[in-house]
């Protein structure tokens, strides 16, 4: 074989490579196929570049090398030979058939290369199989260990597939979660409990808590003892109607999904509200009374003294109602609604909890006793003395709210010990030095404890204006900065075009311009330096010039499409900052210093633990 | 070959020149056949072959999915063309199968109604081959990686059995039970041979990358380890010490005359030794990729000279010079890693089988046609030539 035609074969099996083209140039192709008729030494030389551009890591340049390599093996006995031959490596490089070794980037190429292969594999078999063994071996080995389904339109592999039922395993179980998420939305006609429907979520949570405790046991008693008894059709049908209502009640309050604010000591009269069709008959007002810790919702009759309750709230029911006609809850309940009837129950129970260690109220006295709670807070407190509520409800609505401090401490009357520092001189047991002043005044210490800091940061304003300084596209910058844009320094006033208004800052702004255009010699024209070079055909960098030294470095395939640009991704950015050599020597020497820095200390404590 | 023909007729030669001079001729030319299938049974990997030695006609196989199958390797068709068939198989839904992967297979040496089997599953079977049941079973502690019966024991009938206890088992086919234990090894035990020379001398090979030659009337201990070093301490590393592989030796196979031992291990290399002495002949074979953590089974020529060696290198057959070290060739035929061959010594071909679920064949290829009679065939001996054989080139390329 000639020298020139070896180049041209290389040449061409690399330019048909190369293209990126998804169809081979029919031209290069009829002419490499004009060489390789010659000899078979020409047969070798292709097939061996064929094969050295098949390992390439580009599945484009793949692509093209197998469509090279199918129409040379049905043409060429001696190619079939070689071919079939290194077998194994071709399928691969092709089918992937080694899950070591993946099929290279761009993915989409990288399956069409897989289901050409595939189905060229199948043809080849179907009119050389009997004639080349290992051919027919490969085939087989491709449709029964590697389960490559010939018919199937993608012509997956086990491994592929298995990554697809991987891929729709995910999905689906993101789905999943989705809809759970949605359902929960939708179920999620939630009532919030809000400073506005309070009163009535309240008389919801009552009669809710009287139906399940009380009326719908004795319902439930009833239909018993008439079963059992076997009385009167008539009787048993009201009873489980009344049953049924009831329920459905319930059902509806728990449809309602009400999301209740947790209820700390307090006591509610409420009355029952006509919205509740059900339980019309049974209307009647009852008393919340304040939860304890451990919130029992049924308390037994029996048990119910143990919890300093009332016997049952039902048989006082009809005498509150008229006792307490104007009390139904109003929205929102104003502190008057404290000082009602039953606050002095309240306050006993409030104090038999207190002598209860156990009880968070016997925390707070003590918290109370030692820290008396500063008017500001304390109506946000549970239960002080009802006369201060009123007092501290004549307040104007727009007095400061200020943090508790020793100056609201001792409001009004002289600090006792303010700015005096005792200085204790000796803290032996027994060695007593000679006397000295043990009490320092301190006139600075004073001060700051009878005074207060306020600071007043005032309020945020955004800002309005724009930097507008003209741009190279034409543009004015948008840029909203508050004094100095970092592009185009102070913000000055602009007219329409982005030029100062005021005459200082024109001039200021061109002398700008005059040191920049100095700065680049006007001689470097990059035009003009092209037209210079393309006259004299001499290379004056003019390029370089242009582009003020960025030159970029030619891609050596432009047809090819670029696997570094898909790896862009922010994952790949990021690790470029994490695993960024100098930022890995920096946190390796940093750990060192910290573990050195350990030894050091702890590296001699052996000596403790043995002694 | 003429010429070995005229000296031979003449009476100038041994009878036995010409025998290995065309032995080694046809090893040489060893390839993989069209001519010869063999039928495509094991539906998983297939770990271990063997051809009887009474007719060299039946081989066994032992899939990793616990099947055995028997294969008639012998052509009566007079074509060329033949297809090895599987006589009879223990299939999957056969009762006595092996539960796991089959290990070991081998023809009881002087008969082909009995073969014994072991397997994963911590048995060893002992078959009938006619009823294909299993006349005798027996039980380990742990998988058993290799047996083996001596191919020329005319004193007794022990079976070595190699499991992943480290102590070998001998096993008496005369009584049906475990009689003795070997010990020494401090690892599993991967492969384990008798010696085709002396009946009472078994080799033995283990994880812990020792190999030990026992006399079994000895029961003390090992006559001798194999050392990789020969002794000098110099070289070897404390823990080096009388190894014959820096890796888990799994392979083991003694030349025909058993005179020298092969091993095999994981540090990728090939070692022969006198097996008289246990000294390392320190030929080098080069690098003998071997991955294996199982038996692998690796063969020797029979009556060539030089002897080669086939051994499973990756998804090929290496075939070395014994003596010299020197590759001659690779046999490239499997899609995934080969685990047994088995050379067939009177028609010099090769089976090997691997984990692609193919055995292949590899034949000889006889002699092309000699130029002076395909002239005189002209066009009729063109015709004949598999059309997919010929080039297609398309005439508007001109």
């Amino acid at each position: 074989m000639e020298l020139s035609q070896r180049d041209r074969l290389s040449e061409l099996v690399e330019e048909l490579t190369t293209s990126g083209q998804p169809q081979l140039n029919q031209d290069k192709m009829k002419e490499i196929k004009k060489i390789c008729k010659v000899s078979n030494d020409c047969i070798d030389h292709v097939y061996h570049s064929v094969m050295s551009q098949l390992s390439q890591e580009h599945a484009e340049v793949r692509l093209s090398a197998f469509q090279i390599a199918s129409e040379l093996f049905s043409r060429s006995h001696h190619f079939r030979m070689l071919l079939v031959d290194n077998f194994q490596g071709f399928l691969e490089l092709t089918v992937e058939t080694d899950s070591e070794q993946p099929l290279p980037p761009p993915k989409e190429v990288a399956r069409k290369l897989r289901s050409l292969a595939i189905q060229t594999v199948q043809s080849w078999q179907a009119s050389y199989g009997t004639a080349y063994k290992k051919l027919a071996l490969g085939y087989h080995f491709l449709k029964q260990v590697k389960k490559v389904d010939f018919l199937d339109a993608e012509a997956r592999t086990v491994a592929e597939r298995r990554r697809e039922q991987e891929r729709r395993r995910k999905m689906e179980r993101i789905y999943k979660e989705r809809v759970e998420a949605a359902t929960k939305d939708m179920e999620g006609l939630h009532v919030e409990e809000t400073e506005d429907n309070e009163a009535v979520v309240s008389t919801v949570i009552d009669l809710y808590r009287l139906i399940t405790t009380k009326h719908l046991p004795a319902v439930q008693g009833w239909v018993q003892v008439f079963t059992k008894a076997g009385a009167e059709q008539q009787l048993l049908r009201r009873a489980l109607d009344l049953k049924r209502s009831l329920e459905a009640a319930l059902q509806k309050h728990k449809e309602l999904h009400i999301a209740y604010k947790t209820r700390v000591r307090r006591v509610m009269k409420a009355s029952s509200n006509s919205e509740d069709d059900d339980d019309n008959d049974e209307d009647d007002d009852f008393e919340e009374v304040p939860e304890k810790e451990g919130y029992e919702p049924h308390i037994p009759e029996h048990l119910r003294a143990e919890y300093g309750l009332d016997p049952s709230p039902s048989t006082s029911a009809a005498s509150v109602t008229t006792k307490l006609p104007a009390k139904r809850p109003v929205a929102p309940p104003s502190q008057s609604s404290y000082c009602s009837s039953s606050s002095s129950r309240q306050l006993k129970q409030l104090k038999e909890e207190e002598q209860d260690p156990t009880c968070a109220a016997a925390t707070l006295r003590v918290l109370r006793q030692h820290f008396p709670v500063p008017s500001a807070s304390s109506s946000s407190s549970s239960s002080g003395p009802s006369s201060s509520h009123c007092s501290s409800e004549m307040k104007p609505v727009d007095a400061p709210v200020v943090p508790f401090g020793l100056d609201l401490y001792y409001w009004g009357q002289e600090q006792p010990s303010a700015g005096k520092i005792v200085k204790a001189a000796s803290q032996h047991q027994f060695w007593v030095p000679i006397e000295t002043e043990e009490e320092v005044e301190n006139d600075e210490l004073r001060a700051e404890s009878s005074s207060r800091y306020i600071s007043f940061p005032g309020s945020f304003t955004p800002v309005s204006h724009y930097c507008r300084a003209p741009l190279g596209n034409g543009k004015l910058c948008q840029r909203q900065d508050r004094l100095k844009c970092p592009f185009h320094g102070r913000i000055i006033p602009r007219d329409q075009e982005g030029r100062p208004c005021s005459q200082d800052d024109r001039l200021r702004e061109e002398q700008e311009e005059r040191r920049k255009m100095e700065e680049q010699p006007d001689w470097r024209d990059a035009e003009l330096m092209r037209d210079i070079e393309a006259a004299t055909g001499e290379n004056l960098s003019s390029d370089r010039a242009g582009k003020k030294g960025k030159g970029k470095k030619k891609k050596k395939y432009p047809n090819l499409s670029d696997l570094k640009q898909s790896a862009n991704t922010s994952r790949s950015r990021l690790e470029k900052k994490v695993f960024n050599k100098s930022t890995m020597r920096k946190v390796a020497q940093m750990m060192s210093k910290a573990d050195r820095r350990k030894h050091e200390k702890f590296s001699n404590q052996f000596n403790y633990a043995l002694n | 070959m003429l010429a070995f023909l005229t000296a031979r007729q003449t009476g100038l030669d041994d009878p036995l020149r010409l025998r290995r001079a065309e032995s080694t001729r046809r090893v040489l030319s060893l390839k993989l056949n069209p001519d010869r299938d063999v039928d495509r049974v094991h539906g998983n990997g297939v770990n271990t072959i063997d051809i009887e030695a009474v007719e060299g006609r039946y081989m066994l196989s032992g899939g990793a999915d616990g099947v055995i199958v028997i294969y008639d390797l012998e052509n009566y068709s007079g074509k060329p063309q033949y297809t090895c068939k599987a006589v009879c198989t223990v299939g999957r839904s056969s009762r006595y199968v092996h539960k796991f992967s089959v290990e070991t297979v081998q023809w009881y040496p002087y008969d082909t109604g009995m073969f014994v089997t072991s397997s994963f599953d911590k048995t060893m079977k002992v078959w009938d081959t006619e009823m294909l049941k299993p006349a005798e079973v027996f039980e380990f502690e742990g998988n058993v990686y290799s047996h083996h019966l001596s191919p020329i024991a005319r004193k007794h009938s022990l079976i070595a059995v190699g499991t992943k206890n480290p102590k070998i088992q001998l096993c008496d086919l005369k009584s049906g039970s475990r009689i003795h234990v070997l010990q020494g090894h401090r690892a599993e035990v991967l492969s384990v041979q008798w010696s085709p020379r002396y009946e009472h001398i078994l080799a033995t090979a283990s994880a812990d990358s020792k190999v030990k030659v026992w006399d079994v009337r000895r029961a003390s201990g090992s006559l001798f380890t194999l050392d990789q070093h020969n002794g000098d301490k110099s070289k070897a590393s404390s823990e080096a010490v009388h190894t014959a592989h820096n890796g888990r030796v799994n392979g083991l196979c003694f030349t025909g005359d058993g005179l020298y031992l092969l091993t095999t291990g994981t540090d990728d290399r090939m070692r022969l030794w006198n097996s008289a002495n246990g000294e390392n002949t320190l030929v080098n074979y080069g690098k003998v990729c071997n991955e294996s953590r199982k038996r692998q089974q690796l063969t020797v020529s029979r009556g060539c000279s030089p002897e080669f060696v086939f051994v499973p290198c990756g998804s090929s057959v290496a075939v070395y010079a014994l003596h010299t070290g020197e590759l001659v060739t690779m046999l490239r035929g499997h899609y995934n890693n080969v685990d047994c061959c088995a050379f067939h010594p009177d028609y010099q071909e090769l089976y090997s089988g691997g984990k692609d679920c193919n055995i292949l064949a590899w034949v000889p290829v006889l002699r092309p046609v000699d130029v002076e009679e395909e002239s005189n065939k002209g066009a009729a001996g063109q015709s004949s030539v598999n059309p997919a054989f010929q080039d297609t080139w398309s005439s508007d390329e001109d």
